[in-house]
Order: C-alpha cells, then sequence, then structure tokens
C-alpha cells in the first residue's frame, strides 16, 4: 500500500467515524422510542428538522452558536414530543383499528404536519448557521511536519462528534444509574412485568418520547453546523435512524452505538471505494443483510456472545 | 319539481357560459413549478421573476388587451406530479400553452404529454439535451442544453489554465448526468485526461471520503455539476482537505446563484462557473429586472429568474403573433420567433441534432471578493479573471483579511 492510499483508506474511516457517530445519535432516539412504545416513530427526522430550526433562529436573531442551542432544543423538543405523546400517539394506542399498527401511520402524518408547517413560517429556502469556523480543520502536517501523509480533521465535525458522545454516555448512565432510566428500562424489556413491580407505564411512554424528541433535537443542533437545513430533510434521517433501529436490533441503546457507527464507516468505505453514488445501495443492502442474517441486530450478537462464554 | 329541475337547467347552460364571460378580459396561464421539496428555492425564484414580467406586461396593457393572470401550481420536483398538473392544464382548462417547470425530470415528464396532446410547451430552465433531441414539434426550449452549457468554461480551461488532467464530480440526477456526459465528451476533445467521474446521491452529508479519492488522483482541473447545497458543502469539504487543484469549475446550477457565496463563504473564493445569463449582461431589460428583483427580494436573480422573466415575454410575443389562440396557431407563433429579451436573443432553431431549440452564449463567472463577476468570454467581462489561484495554505489570513461577508 502505498502512502497515497494509506491516506485515502485512513481519511475515509476518519470520515466514517464521525458521520457514524451523529448517524448513532439519530438512532438512538428512535431505537428508545421504539424499544419503550414497540412502534417506530417515523417523524423522527421531521423531529429533528424542527431541533435544527431552533438553532436556525436562535442564530439568526440571537446569536446563539448551534452547539449552545442544545441547551434550549433538546428541552423544547422534549415538551413537543410529551405533548405529541400525549394527546396524539396515546389516544390512537387504545383505539382498535383496522389497520394494525395505526400509530405508525399517525406519526408519518405527524411529520407532514411538522414539515409543511416549516414550509409555512420559513418557507422552503434552504437555512444555514454560518459560522466561523466551518471550514477550520486540523492537519496533521501542521503538527508532523516530517509527516509522509496528509490528514485533516475537521473541527465542526469533531466537535459534533464529541457532544454526540458526550449525550450518548450521559444517556448510558441515566438509564443504567437512575431510577427513572431502569424503570424506561423495564417498561421496554416487559411492559406487563413493570406494571406489576409499580411502574408508571403511561409515565414512561409519554416520558421516553419526550426524551427520544429531545435526543434528536440535539442531534439537529449538531449537525446544522456542517449541513444546512431544509423543510423536507427529516425523510432522509428517518430513513437513516430507521435502518440503524434495525441493524442494531430494535430497542437497543448500545445496538444503536454500535449500527451507527458501523453504518457510518460501512458508507465512507461505499464512498470511496465503490462511488460515491453507490453509498444509498450500500444501506439498503445492510438494512437488507440485517433482517436476514441477524433479525436481532447486533445487540443479539452481543448477547450470543456473552450466553456462550 | 318539474320548475325546479327547469330552473337547475338554466343554472348548468348559464354555468357554461360563465368561462366566455370571464374568458373576454383575462387569460388565465398555470405554471406548473417546484414550490416545495429540494428544487424550491428554484421554483420560488422563478415565481417570483413570472409575477414581474406579469406585472410588467398587464402595465403594458396585457396580451392583446387581455390582462395575464398567473397561478402556480407546486409539482415538488417529482414529474409523476408534473404529469398530472399539466394533463389537467391541457385536457380540462384547456390551456393553449404550457410554461414552466425547472428539473430536467419534471420538463421530461410535461414535455411528452405537451407532445402527445399536442400542445406547445415551452422549457424555461431545463438543461437536459434529450428534452429537445426526440422529434417533439411542441417542445421549445428557451436555455441553451447541457451539451452547450459548459462552452465558455472549456474554452476558458483551454485558453488560460491549459490543463492535462481533469476530475468530474455530478449530481446522479438527469441534470448531472447529462452535464458530466458533456464535459467528458469536451475535455476528449481538449485531449484532457478525465481521472475520475464520480457521481454522489443529492443531498449527502459528507462527501470527504469522495473528495480524498480525488485528492490522490491529483487533478488539475476539478469540475461539478451540482445544485445550490451539495455545491457550497463540496467547496467546504475541498477547503477542510485541502485539495489544490489549478482550478475548481462548476456548470452553472447551484454555483451560480449567490446562496453558493452565502453558505460556502471563503471556499467560494476563485470558484468559475458556467452560467447562462448574468445581471451584468447588456441585454436591454437586463439590468433593470435584475434590480428591480433585488429591490424586492433582497438579492439579485441567477439565470434560471431571468429566463422565467423572459418566458412570459416570448410567450406574450408568440401569443401576439398567433393567428388564433389554438395550440396549433401558437406553435406555428412560437417556431417563427425572434426576439430579444432580458435573457439574450431568442429563436428557436433545429440543428445539431435538437428541435426547437435556442442557442446562446454561455457565460463563465469567477467569485471574486465573495462576488460573482462575469470573467469569460471577455467581451461580456466585468472584471479580470483571477488565474492562478493561490493554495488553500496560502490563503488563510488574505481571505479573513479580504473582507468576505
Amino acid at each position: 500500500m502505498t502512502s497515497a492510499q494509506l491516506e485515502v483508506l485512513l481519511q475515509t474511516l476518519i470520515s466514517g467515524l464521525l458521520l457514524g457517530g451523529l448517524y448513532a445519535l439519530i438512532g438512538i432516539g428512535m431505537t428508545l422510542i421504539m424499544g419503550v412504545m414497540k412502534i417506530i416513530n417515523l417523524a423522527h427526522g421531521e423531529l429533528m428538522m424542527v431541533g435544527m430550526y431552533v438553532a436556525y433562529v436562535l442564530f439568526s436573531s440571537f446569536h446563539i452558536d448551534p452547539y449552545l442551542s442544545i441547551l434550549i432544543a433538546a428541552p423544547l423538543l422534549f415538551i413537543l414530543g410529551v405533548l405529541l405523546q400525549k394527546y396524539l400517539v396515546n389516544p390512537v394506542l387504545k383505539v382498535d383499528a383496522i389497520i394494525p399498527e395505526n400509530q405508525v401511520i399517525l406519526t408519518v402524518g405527524i411529520g407532514m404536519v411538522l414539515s409543511n408547517i416549516a414550509t409555512m413560517i420559513f418557507s422552503s429556502d434552504y437555512k444555514t448557521t454560518p459560522v466561523e469556523y466551518a471550514t477550520k480543520a486540523w492537519y496533521l502536517s501542521d503538527y508532523w511536519k516530517a509527516s509522509p501523509i496528509e490528514l485533516s480533521l475537521s473541527m465542526p465535525w469533531s466537535v459534533s462528534f464529541v457532544f454526540a458522545l458526550l449525550i450518548t454516555l450521559g444517556l448510558w448512565f441515566f438509564l443504567t444509574k437512575t431510577d427513572m432510566g431502569k424503570s424506561i428500562r423495564a417498561t421496554a424489556q416487559d411492559k406487563d412485568a413493570a406494571l406489576m413491580m409499580g411502574v408508571n407505564v403511561e409515565r414512561m411512554r409519554v416520558f421516553t418520547f419526550g426524551l427520544g424528541s429531545a435526543i434528536v433535537g440535539a442531534a439537529g443542533c449538531l449537525f446544522i453546523p456542517i449541513y444546512y437545513l431544509y423543510p423536507d430533510l427529516g425523510g432522509q434521517f428517518t430513513l437513516i435512524a430507521f435502518v440503524i433501529t434495525i441493524l442494531g436490533g430494535l430497542g437497543s441503546t448500545i445496538g444503536a452505538i454500535v449500527g451507527g457507527l458501523i453504518l457510518g464507516i460501512f458508507e465512507s468505505l461505499t464512498s470511496t471505494y465503490i462511488g460515491m453514488g453507490w453509498a444509498p445501495v450500500g444501506r439498503f443492502a445492510i438494512f437488507v443483510a440485517a433482517l436476514i442474517f441477524i433479525p436481532g441486530g447486533i445487540v443479539s450478537v452481543l448477547k450470543r456472545r456473552r450466553l456462550s462464554r | 319539481m318539474k320548475r325546479l329541475s327547469l330552473a337547475a337547467l338554466t343554472l348548468f347552460i348559464f354555468s357554461l357560459f360563465v368561462p366566455y364571460v370571464f374568458a373576454a378580459d383575462t387569460f388565465d396561464l398555470v405554471i406548473p413549478l417546484p414550490l416545495t421539496g429540494k428544487q424550491a428555492k428554484f421554483g420560488e425564484m422563478m415565481k417570483k421573476s413570472y409575477e414581474i414580467a406579469a406585472e410588467e406586461i398587464n402595465a403594458k396593457g396585457g396580451i392583446k388587451k387581455k390582462k395575464l393572470n398567473l397561478t402556480f401550481e407546486d409539482s415538488g420536483a417529482k414529474p409523476e406530479t408534473a404529469r398530472a398538473i399539466v394533463e389537467k392544464l391541457i385536457d380540462t382548462k384547456k390551456q393553449p400553452i404550457i410554461v414552466g417547470e425547472y428539473t430536467s425530470a419534471c420538463a421530461k415528464a410535461v414535455a411528452a404529454v405537451a407532445e402527445e396532446r399536442k400542445t406547445p410547451y415551452l422549457v424555461v430552465a431545463s438543461a437536459d439535451d434529450d428534452i429537445t433531441q426526440k422529434n417533439y414539434k411542441y417542445v421549445f426550449r428557451q436555455n441553451p442544453v447541457n451539451a452547450h452549457y459548459s462552452d465558455g468554461v472549456i474554452d476558458f480551461i483551454q485558453k488560460v489554465v491549459k490543463p492535462k488532467t481533469m476530475a468530474i464530480l455530478f449530481e446522479s440526477s438527469a441534470f448531472g448526468t447529462s452535464g458530466a456526459d458533456a464535459m467528458e465528451k469536451d475535455a476528449a476533445r481538449a485531449g484532457i485526461k478525465v481521472l475520475l467521474k464520480e457521481k454522489y446521491e443529492a443531498g449527502s452529508v459528507d462527501f470527504k471520503p469522495l473528495l480524498s479519492k480525488v485528492k490522490a488522483a491529483q487533478p488539475e482541473v476539478i469540475y461539478m455539476v451540482s445544485y445550490v447545497m451539495d455545491a457550497s458543502l463540496l467547496m467546504k469539504q475541498i477547503k477542510e482537505l485541502r485539495i489544490d487543484a489549478k482550478l475548481f469549475a462548476g456548470g452553472a446550477a447551484g454555483f451560480a446563484i449567490p446562496e453558493f457565496i452565502d453558505n460556502a463563504k471563503d471556499a467560494a473564493e476563485y470558484v468559475i462557473t458556467a452560467t447562462l445569463w448574468s445581471p451584468q449582461l447588456k441585454y436591454a431589460g437586463a439590468k433593470e429586472y435584475a434590480e428591480k428583483y433585488k429591490k424586492k427580494y433582497g438579492d439579485y436573480p441567477s439565470y434560471h429568474g431571468a429566463s422565467a422573466y423572459s418566458a412570459l415575454f416570448v410567450t406574450k410575443d408568440a401569443m401576439e403573433r398567433a393567428k388564433d389562440w389554438t395550440p396549433d396557431g401558437i406553435r406555428a407563433a412560437l417556431k417563427a420567433t425572434k426576439l430579444t429579451t432580458a435573457f439574450g436573443p431568442v429563436q428557436f432553431e433545429d440543428k445539431e441534432g435538437y428541435q426547437n431549440q435556442n442557442f446562446t452564449d454561455t457565460l463563465v463567472l469567477q467569485v471574486i471578493k465573495g462576488e460573482h463577476e462575469t470573467i469569460w468570454p471577455e467581451k461580456y467581462a466585468s472584471k479580470k479573471y483571477l488565474y492562478p489561484i493561490p493554495t488553500w495554505r496560502d490563503r488563510r489570513g488574505t481571505a479573513q483579511a479580504g473582507g468576505i461577508n
């Protein structure tokens, strides 16, 4: 392998890892909701879009840095999620409908309404938050003069990645160490048993929907400095979150993290070595492969390992 | 009961006459456009431009004393929606001419419907060569075809840059693909070796894997065919990776509109792009239109807007010359069009395998100090081109000091 080839490979892996970290954060929100509610929230990408608009408004009218706006966007999205769950999803959950999974269809509708409201308020123009550090990057040759290869590490991408990591860690801590988190996990594992143990399942559901929305809203704030924003952007991220949820194993947080990283790295490798036009094909290939070969997702593989040991 | 049905019958008969009564003083034109979705940006710009044109036409007495009444239908850049809208316009509303659409995919769908139903269709800003190569009798195109978009750029590259190698990046749409194919052929003719020809999916987040491959190939020129946000992301990430080509060139669309500079900021500096029109051109009405647009909406329009604006004047001109307002009457008049608009001269010719195609000079713009300046062909130039361009490493201080806003 020549140094040029090595450079391409390493740069690809760096990009894949950074992208994967962000994908994981988008996936976790959906996976959480999936775990507790047993429904796929197809308005997930649209909730992210709402988070991004919050960041955009804060930036353009108050010059608040998109990363800081997580502190505002996440609570706002939490409230939005809670309201959606309480007044839209829950009532539908209770009704016997002709079509099964009618809540899923409801989430599609919620998504449409959200993106159309965004179009009405902000028009369908592309929006960005032109931060000063948008194209700043660290270069290997700046630190190691004799380096045979040149690698660059984008500053906003790295910052977003670190934030994604912190949020994920925080979530993991919350789910494993706190009472509330344990109740959520109990609800996800066995709703009836949790109910008998005195867990307020209804409240957990509402809370989880809020939490899932807050996380994806935060992901939106992390995305806006490196990407851009328009009302119809939700769909592609819903799709990504969906693939990650399936890949990771429905409802598993660890699975979503590993799934996100795998998807990010896989997409980058496909872009470099097969062709960027093939990246969406690769995404579907992974999706189908996960459904056929590991229907339980990555988490089932991890569990099997642990059991056989 | 009998009286009631009689009354209903009378009402019904009257209602048949109603459209004719109203038709006497207005001419309704419904324009299909993408107003939602990824291409909405361009759709809006064109909508505003159509409106400015309609205002001017009506201020001067409309078309043959009939007030031009515009309405817009959103196709969302989806060919099937565009198709349905136009089928409705022709079959139900009997609109004798179709103007509009933006993406090539939609224009293709609309062209097929228009041809099938023998109604003239004026293509305004869709570039895919195919559209006017199918021996369609009723499809007219005002903007130059994709194969010619890059004429100016390739001329500039050959005369100024004289490179040996090139990389072509393009989005996987009809527009992107045909633009890349055209450039590949032009490059082969000019003896430039294409090291890499890669497509990507519009709306991608991360171009760095692709770009690091480009970097390893070390092309002298990087030519990109993209819509707006991809264009700025590409340049930003090129800056991040410090890919030092001798020239970064864009194939119109995304690179040629002000948003490109707003979003890519200093990464946009020195990038050249093909374009079909610029407010700096000296066609009668070009500057007035651009200023009017800027005054109203705060930014200069790109060629999309100018083409839309002029399309209504072409329509007006054809309808005034048409012996009757039937599809065939208007078709015959369109065919004989010879008009100078704000967009440039318009004349529909059959040549080079195209039918009813307008051919105009294409221009080259360069981003100089955060503004698009016309640099090529030199007779149209508003500023002298900047070449060679500095490497990314050397740009650091200068770009910031240069005050790119």
